[in-house]
């Protein structure tokens, strides 16, 4: 998969995740504390952080596996630096890029517009919770809490992943530090739909 | 026997994505086995770029367009996989900042002989000979990050040459290393390639330092001729201007004082990594210092001058600071057919300039400049030489480090020496220039004065 | 003895806390992963030298989030059979629910214990470097990621010398914490946009020193695998099989 990525593309996605995996980090132990008064539903409305380094790659470098790469090694890097989840956290954030690949792979990553990103957001909302709800014990809860727990993710993964990774690569992208990736080779309206 | 060509160019052509200059137009010239070549052209006149398609970092990481046929060892470039030919040529970019992967020398070292399959048992013998050889055996467990513009690249130095490469990429190597480094440098340089019969390709402003170390000279672009800098009269005016009192930090500088007058020109010189970077920074506070300075505002040109960037445009980032001479400065610099572009993407001795007009513009009364001199083409430092000189009888204060003996002796009023961590004194120009002792205690040579900059292959 | 885990090979550490993990997944009972997490406790003590101060810090959160697993399952739970074993508050607490409700607390209590246990003893640099070595994970990806975690303190640095350019080029504005806040956005970017420049660099460095990211032959840091490995996963193996017997017995 790696073979037609240059090297500079690797190593920015690496450093991507690795500045992410930390800030995943962060939020992760804000949440636990969040989660620890309200029960779980409270990391529902800003899960959307934990897939967007997954459609940042994507957006920047649009080469098939940018999503599931970059949210996976910045999972690896979340549970080297101490989290509960731990190791099955790595399964977690291959399910998570997966999601975001997926809805990147239905349009044959030719589109990076605003909707297909939100859509990215919303592939990954799905994927974790149906992940999460087999291996969180979703099932002892109630029906409507659990949908009310899936609409709040879906929100969130448009939002903070979707729109707000997009806000982010942009606002690189006028900076100028973004010569040479795909992002500002593609036709020029594209970048900035 | 035929001699085969290393590099080969035929009708090269290229220029970056988005722009419509060329950069390199029709270019065709070939480099033999074992030949010392040196290329040599104004600043911005795209070397640097040239050296990047000599190691096949471009066109493919630019996207640049290249059009004619590049060879390098008898095969086309494109055909090569990425690091694939890095095997045989070694690159010195120009950059002391830009070039390292690991944390340190010997880890950097390390990664080099992993990336040639060299079996475990020969790295640590090979590891020590190159330090052994290029006399940086104490650096080896150093970090690189933490180390001085002249260590750094003679760092850079050693990693390409324990690849035992048969082409050596050198761009302006000397330009960060004292007097008298620089001129072991060459020396040692010119032993080894007699003895492996390397293929030497370098970028060079100053010819004369080298004396007819290279068999060629491929020039890119004429440089226009400049008249020799002339020894300047001195322009202090009488009243004091800047303080220094016991600055000093708490691992490496000691405490430092001197004063500065009004209208005063002083050079700091002295050999790698002796702490004049760290000076300058404790003098603008940019690093933890005690002492005191006044008055506090004061200019500063970094070594690495992309630390100073906020805007995204040249234009912008010296009309930054408000100030009249935005156009004036954008073309006595040579930096008026970039000024539209980013600061970033501009070539090394530009962004120098950029830093340097941007401080000049801001109408600062005190102004220090790290090696602003490196990397420049004689037109540019000549007429750095006529700014400093200007303002200077305005009322400026200027310090300036540089490794430039000649430009020193030109400009200087005073010179400032410093050796490890701890200022020698502050000396009238002349007498420094006289003294043997003082000159060979901080790696400097005398300037030679009196050579035209220009003369080279004449 | 008191450095075994550190110097456990990190890829089999990793190994045998997944295989920990995925099978304590498969019992859902209070003891278990109780036990688990004791046995832990007991191995850091005896085997490591971590900072328990750290331990500590790291750990606050996780049992506050245990014990918000604790209440909501016992408020929001869909099952209302079985025998009531308490009451408080009017609510009536079943003992299949208080037996769900602790499993679910213990289990992130025991998940946190291990994995702390690997985060705590391992140095990432040697992790990666052996996933490298022993798990034919790509060089490219391998190298890339230890660059990206070297720039750790490069982008701390670069975060002060942003504020630096700026002071000295005369551009910060003081003022109040929300203006404080809104300037932080402006230092943040550059902050991103030279690491992704710092991130080009690093590529370009590599490959002009010859990295093609083809699989190795040999490494100057060898992340071996001896026979302390396989007396620490023996021991964990231990700890596991002892755990899952006692969901049996009790
Ligand atoms: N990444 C880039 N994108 C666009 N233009 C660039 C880029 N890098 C350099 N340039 C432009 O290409 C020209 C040549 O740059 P190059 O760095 O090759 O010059 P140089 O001859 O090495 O100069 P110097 O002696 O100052 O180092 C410059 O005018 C510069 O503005
Ligand atoms: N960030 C840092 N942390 C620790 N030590 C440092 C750091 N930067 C520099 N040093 C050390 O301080 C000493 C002085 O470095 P400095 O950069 O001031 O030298 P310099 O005189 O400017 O040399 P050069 O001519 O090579 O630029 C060097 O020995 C260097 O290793
Ligand atoms: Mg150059
Ligand atoms: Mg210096």
């Amino acid at each position: 998969m790696l073979k037609s990525w240059k090297l500079k593309e690797v190593v920015l996605m690496s450093l991507f995740s690795v500045v992410f995996g930390i800030i995943y980090l962060l939020f992760l132990h804000a949440g636990n504390i969040w989660a620890g008064f309200i029960g779980p539903i409270a990391y529902e409305w800003i899960f959307g952080i934990w897939f967007i380094v997954s459609i940042i790659c994507m957006y920047i470098i649009r080469k098939p596996g940018a999503a599931v790469i970059s949210e996976t090694i910045a999972a690896a890097v979340e549970v080297l630096l101490g989290n509960a989840v731990g190791p099955r956290l790595i399964l977690a954030g291959v399910v998570q890029g997966l999601g975001a690949e997926a809805a990147f792979a239905a349009t044959g990553y030719k589109k990076f517009n605003i909707w297909v990103l939100m859509l990215a957001g919303i592939g990954a909302s799905i994927f974790s919770f149906v992940y999460g709800y087999f291996m969180g014990g979703f099932t002892v809860f109630s029906t409507g809490y659990v949908l009310l727990m899936l609409g709040l993710r879906i929100m969130s993964g448009a939002l903070i992943a979707g729109v707000g990774g997009k806000a982010v690569v942009d606002g690189l992208l006028a900076t100028g530090s973004l010569r040479g990736y795909a992002i500002t080779r593609t036709a020029k309206g594209d970048a900035r739909v | 026997m035929r001699v085969s060509d290393v590099i080969q160019f035929i009708d090269v052509s290229f220029r970056f994505p988005d722009e419509e200059k060329v950069i390199l137009d029709h270019l065709s010239f070939s480099v033999k086995a074992g030949e010392k070549v040196v290329i040599t052209g104004p600043s911005g006149s795209g070397k640097t770029t040239l050296l990047y398609l000599c190691n096949r970092l471009y066109p493919e990481n630019c996207d640049g367009v290249m059009n004619g046929s590049l060879k390098l060892f008898d095969k086309e470039s494109s055909k090569y996989a990425p690091g694939e030919v890095n095997h045989k040529i070694a690159t010195v970019f120009q950059d002391p900042d830009a070039q390292f992967c690991m944390m340190t020398v010997e880890e950097e070292l390390a990664f080099t002989l992993e990336n040639l399959n060299i079996p475990r048992e020969e790295m640590d013998g090979k590891i020590a000979a190159v330090l052994e050889l290029t006399g940086l055996t104490d650096f080896r467990n150093a970090v690189i990050q933490q180390l001085s513009g002249g260590e750094k690249q003679r760092i850079a130095t050693a990693c390409a040459l324990i690849m035992e490469p048969e082409v050596l990429l050198l761009d302006e190597p000397i330009s960060h290393l004292d007097p008298y480094t620089g001129k072991k440098f060459i020396s040692w340089l010119d032993e080894l390639q007699q003895e492996r019969a390397l293929t030497v390709v370098a970028i060079e402003h100053r010819l004369d330092l080298w004396d007819g170390f290279f068999d060629r000279e491929i020039v890119l672009e004429s440089t226009n001729r400049v008249n020799e800098l002339m020894t300047r009269e001195s322009s202090i005016q009488g009243s004091q201007s800047l303080y220094v009192e016991a600055v000093h930090n708490d691992s490496f500088l000691k405490p430092v004082s001197f004063h500065l007058q009004k209208g005063e020109v002083a050079v700091l010189a002295g050999p790698n990594g002796s702490g004049k970077s760290t000076l300058l920074k404790a003098l603008c506070q940019l690093i933890p210092a005690k002492g005191t300075v006044t008055p506090d505002r004061l200019g500063y040109v970094p070594q690495s001058p992309e630390f100073l960037f906020i805007t995204k445009s040249v234009r912008d980032e010296i009309a930054f600071g408000g100030g009249t001479e935005v156009e004036t400065l954008l073309e006595r610099l040579y930096l008026q057919n970039v000024a539209e572009a980013h600061p970033f993407a501009v070539s090394h001795g530009q962004k120098r300039r950029v830093a340097i007009g941007a401080m000049l513009a801001d109408g600062r009364e005190i102004i220090l400049m790290d090696e602003p001199t490196s990397g420049q083409d004689a037109a540019s430092l000549s007429e750095l030489y006529e700014l400093i000189d200007e303002r200077a009888r305005q009322g400026t204060t200027f310090l300036i480090v540089t490794h430039d003996m000649e430009f020193a002796s030109a400009i200087a009023d005073s010179v400032l020496l410093m050796d490890e961590g701890q200022l020698t004194g502050k000396f009238n120009a002349e007498s420094v220039w006289a003294s043997e002792d003082l000159l060979t205690a901080h790696h400097l040579l005398k300037p030679k004065g009196g050579t035209p900059r220009e003369v080279c292959f004449a | 003895m008191k450095s075994a885990l550190h110097n456990m090979n990190p890829s089999v550490k990793f190994l045998i806390i997944t295989i920990c993990m995925f099978t304590l997944a498969f019992f859902f009972n209070p003891w278990t992963p109780l036990i688990v997490w004791i046995g832990v406790l007991l191995v850091q003590l005896l085997f490591s030298r971590i900072n328990w101060k750290v331990w500590t810090l790291f750990m606050i959160p996780f049992v506050i989030m245990a014990f918000g697993y604790f209440w909501t399952t016992l408020v929001f739970a869909e099952e209302k059979t079985g025998p009531v074993v308490w009451t408080i508050l009017n609510m009536e607490i079943r003992e299949v629910l208080l037996n769900h409700a602790l499993a679910l607390s213990f289990r992130v209590l025991a998940f946190s214990g291990l994995s702390l246990l690997f985060a705590l003893t391992t140095k990432p640099v040697s992790f990666i470097l052996s996933l490298m070595q022993q798990m034919k994970l790509s060089p490219k990806i391998a190298y890339s990621i230890l660059v990206g975690y070297q720039f750790l303190p490069v982008l701390k640095d670069e975060f002060v010398q942003i504020q630096q350019a700026h002071r000295l080029r005369g551009a910060t504005q003081k003022g109040n914490i929300i203006t404080r806040l809104l300037n932080m956005r402006k230092i943040l970017l550059p902050m991103l946009a030279g690491a992704v420049r710092k991130s080009e660099r690093a590529a370009f460095a590599m490959e002009a020193r010859g990295f093609t990211g083809e699989k190795r032959t040999s490494f100057y840091h060898i992340i071996g695998i001896g026979k302390l490995d396989v007396y620490m996963a023996a021991l964990f193996l231990m700890l596991l099989i002892v755990s899952c017997a006692s969901s049996s017995f009790i």
